[in-house]
């Protein structure tokens, strides 16, 4: 096993070495050798979840290490942790990565940068597969960096478009400010533990070495590399601008797998979170689910659409780990990977008809992203149409497909999480109204995009199926979403158990010193919420979907019309709250002119201010040296200082930068202000 | 003990012109006597403090090495200054400027 | 150790010597256009004088010249970076454009001397030593500096640079006077001794007389505000001599503050322990965190605003003297050696960054952003490389830089909650050096293009960034020989 995830690893970097140097001398670019590179370890992913299968322990646990740096009493080991969750995720990044591959073949072909675009995939395949696979916060750390990169070099593909090159950069910074926290949590535990392992951290909470608030610091530090790595609220910004990116990788990175990876780590490390990050963590992840489904409603542009609803979905997830139900959360990432990555394929292909109709009609002002633009479409790209239709009744909760069981048990876990500790209703609340609204926008889009009557005529009649490169991923991420894939040897879309859930199996919380409650009494309070959760996501889904209906497909009731009464909050949901504009407001632009005052303040300030009133106050110097006997003195020492009081003072007036004799000033009024201090 | 404080005093005294003409003349070649003249108030420090101090010779040595050294770095300043003079035919230390911020 | 019998241990340095006096003789056979040769000559005596260090390697801590310097590994190991660092140096030379059109016969010699000079100011135990070995690479620098006489920028830059260079010794000399007075003795253990027999009344001189060697010192390794002279100098002159200077000065001058303030002010327990003692009455350790965290941010701040990349590289590097500053004040075996490890990784990366600057100067004749202008289409692996030692001097891993980095900060975190503030402010001003290094990046990668560069010849230098490029990345996954060397050479000599 340890040997088969080498390859996994290893194998996308070599096709990524492989591209960046010869990618553009190989016949095709060489997107086959990409292609080999995540088919071959999708291949050996597979076969291990096979093995996993077999045996069928939700125990299986394998570790390898190394030792990296040994200098005495300062070790680092570093290796791979293999465990039924690794291997499920393996899975779902190796499925998802070949698909959006295959998928780039078309949607990608004739980019001047072809064989770079791959040559990116890979990287991000091999860093991924670093995160999923680390055994240690240190590797996990520098994984968590370098998908960083390759997600803002992927952003930023097409950075001949400012927009691209902008959002690029704000994801990288805004995720640098969650990093910040990720590594001062990261060097907590490595101080009080003097060890980067998990099992040797979760040993060390287990015995108390860390424990109490400080505990709760580090467990918030590493909850806010989630937050911007998962982009929930107050991060999140970064994640609709990285729709700028080519859709495969907004599938790929954006959707199912790198935003995930915050979740993941989230229920990696749970057993070690406080019961006060754990609220937090609620909080978050059910204000991020509410506030992005909210936006949604109102967004135009296609892949905005699916950008907010991924947010929403990603909090969903944290807020399953916040309530207890990680595993459900877990659940939900892999259900959440097949149908969101479908669903951005299925924009994709949209996207990709759209801008092949607008080039055949020589238009380059339309915008082919805008929903506004399209309708009835149904007809003219069936099966992009019907592989859509699946992954929304997926990512609605509607029975018999995956989301609505990893859904279903979230909402079940917020309910006991509620139960046992019922002032923090709101999370439930939170999930729920989530859980209405989702349907809503979803099939929002799904009417506006296919159904009715073409909006643009013009256009439509231009609008022809993708290719099968294109298709054929959408059609098999969609099969995906069959409930039976996660619940065999069951088949009761009902029961919400199957190989998944008996094979990922909470943990108990190791902290000490709070009062927690354990996995199996956590798990009957589930089960007992379980048929309650069910009934209230259902109607509440229906409800969704019949005012979407009612809205958007038989429009009885007009949106416009509502939008208009809303008011504001329309707008305020139009312009996502406005969060970009008060970070401009609040943040960027104090920094900037923070930046400008101490340039200022560097030259400006210390030529104008400083020199002017040195002149001023050597010229003072000069009469009064005029009164006692100077000049004799000078015409001694150093030829006629005194003549040149009078000149020194004008000309360190106009004294500009660059002048050698500020410097030397300057340094001497240090020493000064030094000494002063000192003496102090 | 006087005789090394009034040492101590022109040595105190020379440092503080030699820094004033440092700062305030435009002709390189008058910032680079008050340079002399700051090393130079080292040395009458470092001859005080070994002969009144009762102190080794190591101050009478180390005001040699600084002579010798001082000649040197005059030399060298020298010739970068007549560099200067060919380049802007001036040597007054504000003409050079181009290099800033 | 007497005279005569130190000089069994000062081969490296008498190889040197001997080296200088052979260029010197044989410039003078040379013809103009042959004077290059003269760097072949240089090449060869440093490489001598490297292999001789490496294999005798490192020995026990020794006084010599009745203990004006010492031999220690804590000296050889920053002698051998010196040498690494003139080596690089004399072969980017070779292919220097600005250099090609005079004579550069003392070019080379001038080299050698300041790489002696710098070896006698890492081992200098003994003011005198101090001031002559500051003096001679100073000195020496000056001229390099100006070497390029028609040119106006590089004139400017030695003019400011030799005015500046005499006026701190000056200042630090004056301070050393004053330390004389205050001891009686000019070497480092006896003025320790007298310094602890020392009266409360002298605290005052003691004060005055540390803050103006501090100048001097601080002069050396550009922290602010004894900076002002560097970007200037930095920017005009040759470029070679400006990734020299950036690197091998800095570097002595670091090892040069170590050994002074640890011998000096420095308690008993010298390198052995994990803390150095302290004289209480000067507060110097809390005025060189406050140094080192002004010398960060100035350095960075004013870094944003540049336009010119080497000029931005100069600022940059006032920031990284800030960075290995920070781990001065904690006192600690840890610090020093983060700022060893760092001296290394340094190196590295900000000689690579100067010479790819410099190919970019010999294809243009300019150093502007502009010229990075899409320049990942035009020259992809130079822009890669490039690329890898911004990430490097930004400190993202996995590279040699954030190895360095973290070497620091875990020192600087480790010596107590008094010294979190520090670390605070290093990690911020890290964040801030991102924007201007990645714009960088962003300008090679993400605009239009616009350099002027057609090709760019493969040859000596752009091998040599690769050279440097390599160990970048690779000291960035697995640097445990270098720490483990670093950790050999955590000997000082101490009486």
């Amino acid at each position: 096993m340890i040997i088969a995830s080498l390859f996994i690893l290893f194998l996308p970097l070599l096709a990524f070495l492989i591209q960046i140097f010869w990618g553009r001398r190989l016949p095709r670019q060489g997107d086959f050798v990409a292609i080999a590179a995540v088919g071959g370890t999708l291949v050996i992913a597979l076969g291990m979840l096979l093995a996993i299968l077999l045996k069928f322990d939700p125990g299986f646990q394998r570790e390898a290490a190394f030792e990296w740096v040994n200098l005495g009493a300062f070790q680092i080991k570093l290796g791979f942790l293999i465990d039924n969750i690794t291997v499920i995720m393996l899975v779902v990044v190796a499925l998802i990565s070949t698909m959006s591959h295959i998928y780039s073949t078309r949607y990608m072909g004739g980019d001047p940068l072809y064989s770079r675009y791959f040559a990116y995939l890979g990287l991000f395949t091999f860093s991924m597969n670093g995160i999923v696979l680390a055994n240690n916060l240190l590797s996990l750390y520098i994984f968590w960096e370098l998908v960083g990169v390759s997600s803002y070099l992927l952003i930023g593909f097409w950075f001949q478009k400012d927009s691209a090159a902008d959002a690029g950069k704000k994801a990288f910074l805004t995720n640098r400010v969650g990093d910040l926290g990720f590594f001062i949590g990261i060097m907590l535990f490595f101080t009080a533990m003097g060890s980067f392992n998990y099992q040797d951290i979760f040993n060390g909470v287990a015995n108390g070495q860390l424990s109490g608030i400080m505990l709760t610091l580090a467990g918030l530090g590493l909850f806010c590399g989630a937050v911007g790595k998962s982009a929930q609220v107050p991060l999140h910004i970064w994640l609709p601008d990285a729709m700028e990116g080519p859709t495969p990788v907004s599938a790929l990175i954006h959707a199912a797998t790198m935003v995930a990876a915050g979740v993941y780590m989230l229920v990696r490390l749970f057993p070690i979170m406080t019961p006060d990050v754990l609220i937090i963590i609620a909080y978050v992840g059910g204000f991020t689910a509410l506030f992005a489904a909210t936006i949604a409603i109102t967004q135009n542009d296609i892949k905005r659409v699916l950008a907010y609803s991924t947010l929403s979905q990603l909090g969903y997830m944290v807020m399953a780990v916040g309530t207890g139900a990680y595993t459900a959360g877990f659940f939900h990432l892999v259900t959440h990977a097949m149908f969101k990555a479908s669903l951005f394929y299925g924009a994709g292909s949209v996207i990709y008809a759209m801008h092949n109709a607008l080039h055949k009609l020589n238009d380059h002002e339309t915008d082919a992203q805008d929903m506004r633009n399209m309708g009835g479409f149904k007809s003219r790209m069936p099966i992009t149409y019907w592989t859509m239709v699946v992954a929304t009744l997926a990512i609605s909760g509607v029975p018999f497909l995956s989301g609505f069981i990893s859904k279903d048990a979230i909402l079940a876990g917020t309910l006991a999480f509620a139960g046992h500790s019922p002032q923090h209703f709101l999370v439930p609340f939170f999930g729920f109204t989530a859980a209405m609204i989702t349907p809503f926008y979803m099939l929002r889009l799904i009417y506006l995009t296919f159904h009715n009557e073409p909006r643009q005529t013009h256009i439509y009649i231009k609008i022809v199926e993708s290719p099968r490169a294109m298709t054929v991923p959408m059609i098999v991420l969609s099969s995906l979403t069959f409930f039976a894939f996660y619940t065999l040897p069951q088949f009761n879309p009902f029961a919400g158990n199957g190989w998944f859930t008996s094979l990922v199996t909470a943990q108990d919380s190791l902290v000490t010193g709070f009062a927690v409650v354990s996995a199996h009494e956590f798990a009957e309070q589930v089960h007992h919420n379980h048929t309650l959760a069910m009934i209230l996501s259902v109607s509440l889904a229906g409800l969704g979907i019949l005012f979407s209906w009612l809205f958007y497909l038989k429009r009885k009731l007009s949106a416009d019309a509502w939008a208009q009464r809303s008011g504001f909050i329309y707008r305020w949901s139009f312009h996502k709250y406005y969060i970009d504009e008060i970070y401009d407001r609040f943040i960027y632009q104090p920094f900037l002119r923070l930046t400008d005052k101490v340039g200022y303040t560097d030259w400006d300030l210390y030529d104008q201010k400083f020199i002017d009133g040195f002149g001023r106050v050597s010229e003072k110097l000069a009469r009064l040296s005029g009164t006692i006997d100077w000049e004799g003195l000078d015409k001694m020492i150093v030829n006629g200082i005194g003549r040149f009081f009078q000149r020194s003072g004008q000309s360190l007036r106009q004294a500009q930068t660059g002048r050698l004799q500020n410097y030397l000033l300057f340094a001497l009024l240090a020493i000064i202000v030094i000494l002063i201090i000192q003496v102090l | 003990m006087d005789q090394l404080q009034t040492y101590l005093i022109i040595g105190a005294v020379l440092f503080c012109l030699g820094l004033y003409g440092v700062i305030t003349r435009r002709n390189a070649i008058a910032i680079l006597m008050g340079v002399e003249l700051i090393l130079n108030s080292a040395n009458v420090n470092f001859v005080a403090f070994a002969r009144f101090g009762g102190m080794n010779m190591s101050g009478q040595i180390f005001a040699l090495f600084v002579i010798i050294m001082a000649a040197a770095e005059a030399a060298v300043a020298l010739a970068i200054i007549i560099n200067i003079y060919h380049l802007y035919h001036s040597i007054n230390v504000d003409e050079p400027s181009e290099l800033k911020l | 150790m007497t005279n005569l019998t130190s000089l069994n241990y000062l081969q490296p340095e008498l190889i040197l010597t001997a080296t200088i006096l052979l260029m010197i003789v044989v410039d003078l056979f040379y013809s103009a256009k042959k004077s290059r040769r003269i760097g072949l000559w240089a090449l060869a005596g440093l490489v001598l004088a490297f292999i001789y260090i490496t294999v005798s390697g490192f020995n026990i801590p020794t006084a010599l010249f009745l203990g004006s310097i010492s031999s220690d590994p804590f000296g050889i190991f920053f002698k051998v970076l010196i040498l690494l660092a003139t080596i690089m140096t004399i072969l980017v030379s070779f292919s220097e454009r600005d250099l090609s059109n005079q004579r550069v016969g003392e070019y080379y010699i001038l080299l050698v001397i300041v790489t002696l000079g710098l070896f006698f100011m890492v081992s200098a135990t003994d003011l005198i030593m101090v001031y002559l070995s500051i003096e001679v690479v100073s000195i020496m620098s000056f001229v390099l500096a100006g070497y390029l006489r028609g040119n106006r920028r590089s004139s400017e830059a030695s003019l400011k640079y030799v005015i500046y260079g005499a006026f701190s010794s000056g200042i630090m000399l004056f301070g050393l006077s004053i330390l004389f007075g205050l001891t009686g003795s000019t070497n480092f253990f006896d003025i320790r001794t007298g310094l602890m027999e020392l009266q409360n009344g002298a605290d005052l001189a003691l004060m005055l007389s540390t803050v103006l060697i501090f100048a001097g010192l601080g002069y050396k390794i550009s922290a602010v505000p004894f900076h002002y002279w560097t970007p200037d100098v930095y920017e005009g002159a040759p470029t070679s001599i400006t990734a020299f200077l950036s690197v091998a000065p800095k570097a002595a001058g670091m090892a040069l503050i170590i050994r002074f303030f640890n011998s000096i002010l420095g308690g008993e327990g010298v390198f052995t322990e994990l803390e150095w003692g302290t004289f209480s009455a000067i507060p110097w350790t809390q005025l060189l965190a406050v140094l080192a965290a002004v010398t960060m941010t100035v350095g960075n701040l004013i870094a944003l605003r540049q336009t010119s990349v080497k000029r931005m590289l100069a600022y940059s590097s006032i920031a990284h003297a800030g960075y290995m500053m920070m781990a001065l004040p904690v006192l600690s075996q840890q610090g020093v050696y983060g700022i060893m490890i760092y001296a290394v990784f340094y190196l590295l990366m900000n000689l690579g960054a100067f010479y790819v600057v410099m190919i970019i100067a010999n294809a243009t004749g300019q150093e502007d952003y502009d010229q990075f202008r899409g320049l990942g289409h035009k020259a992809p692996l130079l822009a890669i490389l490039m690329t890898l030692f911004m990430f490097s001097l930004t400190g993202i891993p996995p590279t040699a830089g954030f190895i360095g980095k973290f070497y620091l900060f875990a020192a600087v975190i480790k010596a107590g909650p008094s010294f979190y503030w520090l670390a605070i402010i290093g990690a911020l001003n890290s964040v801030i050096s991102l924007y201007y290094y990645m714009y960088v990046v962003k300008t090679m990668f993400f605009t239009q293009e616009k350099t002027s560069i057609t090709q760019i010849e493969f040859k000596g230098i752009s091998i040599l960034v690769i050279v440097l490029a390599i160990p970048t990345l690779i000291f960035g996954i697995y640097w445990t020989p270098i720490a483990d060397i670093v950790h050999k050479s955590l000997a000082i000599f101490i009486r």
